[in-house]
């Protein structure tokens, strides 16, 4: 059980010296300033996830003395960026530099102790660990006898390292007793402790409120006065333009803009942003007016702190409407406590009329409400499990039976009709789910809830690890079935998803209805400055 | 530079201090342990007697020690299923050639401390290097051990052990102060002070808490989990020796008739250790076992039958186990009322 790193007293950021020795852009460096960090550059960054183009020949340049914010859509590649630069993933092709250093085979160990650390948008500290152990762990600094702890001198160091992050905290106090917000500073405070100067954040002002936020940026601006190396990662407007030096937009994974602050506006940002240069696709059908249809689904003040609050809406009969949103925003928890699984602090449902009191998914599915949740692979597929199993799960109880003994037929039968439906490609329905693709599972998961014979269903990221060709596929079986009567609300990060397939989108931002759009006025353009608070002031 | 950031320190150290001592399980089972002591005097005149206390301390030293290596091992998320068979066949494997040839009992602690170590490096090896779950591993050995035990015993029984053995398991080594008490306390000590206070002792925390960011912060992982394993098989071939100089007699059914397994994991839950890893220690486990052998005295002069023992011990499992968790949904509100008030302008 050895250690690393030589214990020292130094509270300075690592220098140039102490990384690669003397060289000339140690001298370059020691111009700026002692406390400089280095210059940290990706050049040509590429990354593939199972095929599907992450990042395509991005090179961004982090600069000393400067907060330079990765801005774009969820799914942007920004933080595939950012930890591929903090060595979590490795890139497919293209060149990491630190100063005049060419990094390769990057793991995270290896680049903490070239002094590059990521923040983490979740803080991972060690829960019942005190304050001061978690920013020393692995480096836990030794006493007389070399094996054991020195307390009393980590946690002086401590107090140190925990007042340059602006947290007046005692370090021997757990972190499960700290705020998020605190354990997101005591992570930038690990930074410190490890000697690091380049210092990425992975979107860390999500979990967040505006004055807690407020508290990270002034920190942000201390360690940029001290010449550390600083990256960011957000996609709320303000934000990006209140703290950044430089701004780099990603757009699909590809770089669409990186200029100085100082040279771009808010019009011009939310453009890089959300603009779309590539042909919207066709609509899938044309806009619906469901206004004379029965109301299938009414949602009234239904609030569940902190995710959202006092959301209210209605779908109807035949009605395709699309919750827009950015991950973090509330969507998913809107569906999951109006399907009854999570509580609701106020707030009623009503589907067809009737009001859902103790909500459960079993209440839900008897009252013709469904939900295909967001992550197939977690809460959908039963993947070790036949097609078919898979298929009536959701009927379980409404299966025929003979005594207590299920009746295979009738339960084979129902499974064929359902899949035939929603044309899943398979080899037999005794194939394993698992066997199948993702857009033949995300059918599957469509049979299974056709089969409750809805009246409502919610599609959670309906198209998420699906490829392309199959999207359209699932969009127009979503209109088919809005044609056949049922309402349909639609969650996505895609905007141009819900373009082609809702009549009516609502905004949301922040837990928050922040706007309608109806019929025609559903663009990307429209939505897409909803989604990132482009509203607000 | 100093930035106004975070909450401020709550002030009134003193009453959160004494508010977070009773918080802490090992003040809740000192509490438990003198009432149960007092009800039970109260009834019953000579259960305050000191010979009796000794008695209780005494008998629940075999325990005290295993559950400490079991805590270790649980510290760490592992699960140690296999000390009674450890525990029996360090019994019988000094108790034979204590009984047939008198073995000197120095060198029958150097071979109790070789039998616990090779058989634990043996689950160490298991669930460190080739990565099988701690749980179906030590299930595993548990069979293997007790298999062995049996084999090694040939039918036969330890039951007279040399006079050195008996005085250590039952006599005084200051007047009403047992040998077996100081053995034991000097193991809690020991662990108590390897866990706090080495960086080995903190490694162990560190992956109970997240193994992941254990490795990444350049803990060697597989070497902290390995070693947990032999300490604890260690600590059970001590608890053997205990356990047969105490007793007095050993036999292939050793360890297991009296439930160590069970009896060693039920001390460490009811001293606070979490079976999630990170949480917990061995003084909350020493604590544990006296209260245990406790009960059991106290069912003893209650007259309520042995029978219900078991039971008992399983139920106090439950009680201490959810007494955990109640705090914690509890502690969660609180927490989230303060991360993000309601209505907070963003």
């Amino acid at each position: 059980m050895s250690l690393p790193l030589p214990v020292s007293t130094d509270m300075g950021p690592r220098t140039e010296q102490s990384l690669t020795g003397p060289g000339p852009s140690a001298r370059a460096v020691q111009d700026q300033g002692e406390q400089a960090g280095l210059r940290y550059e990706g050049r040509n960054l590429e990354k593939s996830f199972d095929g599907a183009r992450v990042l395509s020949r991005v090179t961004v340049s982090f600069a000393p003395g400067e907060v330079h914010t990765i801005a774009g859509e969820n799914g942007a590649g920004k933080s595939t960026l950012l930890k591929i630069m903090a060595g979590i993933y490795q890139p497919d092709s293209g060149e990491l530099w630190l100063g005049d250093e060419r990094l390769s085979g990057l793991s995270p160990r290896s680049a903490q102790h070239r002094g590059i650390y990521l923040v983490p948008q979740e803080p991972a500290l060690m829960q019942s660990l005190s304050v001061a152990e978690n920013l020393f762990v692995g480096i836990l600094r030794r006493g007389r006898f070399r094996f054991n702890v020195d307390w009393a001198a980590m946690r002086r160091e401590a107090s140190g390292y925990l007042q340059r992050v602006g947290l007046d905290i005692d370090p021997s106090q757990k972190a499960e007793e700290l705020s998020i917000a605190q354990q997101q500073l005591v992570e930038c405070a690990r930074a410190l402790v490890h000697r690091c100067t380049v210092i990425f954040f992975d979107e860390p002002t999500s979990p967040l409120t505006a004055t807690e936020a407020g508290r990270l940026f002034e920190v942000l601006r201390a360690l940029r006065s001290q010449g550390y190396t600083l990256g960011f990662i957000s996609h709320r407007l303000d934000e990006v333009l209140a703290i950044s030096d430089r701004v780099t937009v990603l757009r699909d994974g590809a770089m669409v803009m990186s200029r100085p602050r100082a040279e771009i506006d808010r019009q011009e940002l939310v453009k890089a942003m959300v603009g779309r240069e590539l042909a919207a696709r066709e609509r899938v059908r044309p806009h619906f007016d469901a206004s004379g249809g029965k109301e299938m689904l009414a949602v009234e003040d239904l609030t569940s702190q902190p995710h959202f609050e006092a959301i209210s809406f209605s779908v109807r009969a035949g009605e395709i409407l699309g919750l827009a949103g950015l991950v973090g925003s509330g969507r998913t928890e809107i569906a999951e406590t109006i399907f009854g699984l999570r509580r609701a602090d106020r707030g009623t449902v009503r589907v067809a009329g009737k009001l859902l009191g103790h909500r459960t998914p079993r209440v839900c599915i008897d009252a013709g409400l469904v939900y295909l949740p967001e992550d197939r692979g977690r809460h959908g597929i039963f993947a070790e499990v036949e097609v078919e199993r898979n298929v009536t799960a959701g009927i379980i109880p409404r299966l025929q039976r003979v005594g207590p003994i299920l009746k295979p037929s009738a339960e084979r039968a129902l499974a064929m009709q359902a899949t035939a439906k929603t044309a899943v490609r398979m080899h037999s329905l005794g194939t394993l789910i698992k066997a199948l693709s993702g857009g033949n599972q995300q059918r599957a998961m469509l049979s299974r809830w056709l089969l409750a014979e809805p009246q409502v269903a919610i599609f959670d990221e309906p198209t998420r690890g699906v490829d392309v060709g199959a999207k359209d596929d699932i969009y127009r079986l979503i209109a088919q079935l809005a044609n056949e009567g049922l309402a349909c609300v639609l969650i996505s990060s895609e905007l141009n998803e819900l373009t082609v397939t809702c009549d009516r989108v609502l905004a949301i931002y922040e837990g928050h209805v922040v706007g309608e759009l109806r019929g025609p006025e559903v663009t990307d353009a429209a939505l897409g400055a909803l989604v990132v608070g482009a509203h607000l002031k | 530079m100093p930035l106004q950031a975070g909450r401020p320190l709550t002030s009134g150290i003193s009453l959160r201090t004494w508010l977070g001592l009773l918080r802490r399980r090992e003040a809740q089972l000192v509490l438990a342990i003198l009432a149960v002591f007092a009800l039970s005097s109260a009834l019953h005149h000579t259960f305050a007697s000191a010979s009796n206390i000794s008695f209780i301390l005494a008998d629940s030293v075999a325990t005290m020690i295993v559950a400490v290596g079991q805590t270790i091992v649980v510290l760490a998320r592992g699960i140690d299923l296999s000390v009674s068979p450890v525990l029996g066949i360090a019994a019988i494997g000094v108790g034979f050639p204590a009984q047939d040839s008198n073995l000197n009992i120095w060198l029958a602690l150097l071979f109790v401390l070789l039998i616990g170590i090779g058989l634990g490096s043996f689950n160490g090896f298991l669930v460190a290097v080739v990565g099988i779950p701690p749980i179906i591993t030590t299930l595993a050995t548990l069979t293997i051990y007790g298999g062995l035990q049996f084999i090694f015993t040939s039918g036969q029984e330890v039951v007279n052990i040399p006079n050195t053995y008996g005085q250590l398991g039952n006599a005084n080594m200051l007047p009403g102060i047992p040998w077996v008490i100081v053995i034991g306390a000097a193991v809690v000590g020991l662990a108590h002070f390897f866990l706090t206070k080495t960086v080995a002792g903190r490694a162990i925390y560190a992956i109970g808490n997240n193994a992941d960011a254990s490795f990444r912060a350049g803990i060697p992982v597989r070497r902290v989990l390995f070693a947990t394993y032999v300490i604890c098989g260690g600590l059970a071939g001590l608890a053997g020796l205990i356990y047969l100089c105490h007793v007095g007699s050993a036999d292939a059914t050793t360890g297991s008739d009296t439930n160590v397994n069970l009896m060693s994991i039920a001390a460490a839950l009811i001293g606070g250790t979490t079976l999630l890893g990170g949480r917990g220690g061995p003084l909350g486990a020493a604590l544990g076992a006296v209260f245990l052998s406790e009960a059991l005295q106290a069912m003893i002069s209650f007259r309520i039958d042995p029978i219900w023992e078991p039971a008992g011990v399983g139920a106090l499992i439950l009680i201490a186990v959810v007494s955990d968790r109640k705090g914690a949904p509890a502690r969660q509100l609180f927490r989230q009322a303060f991360r993000r008030p309601a209505g907070a302008p963003r």
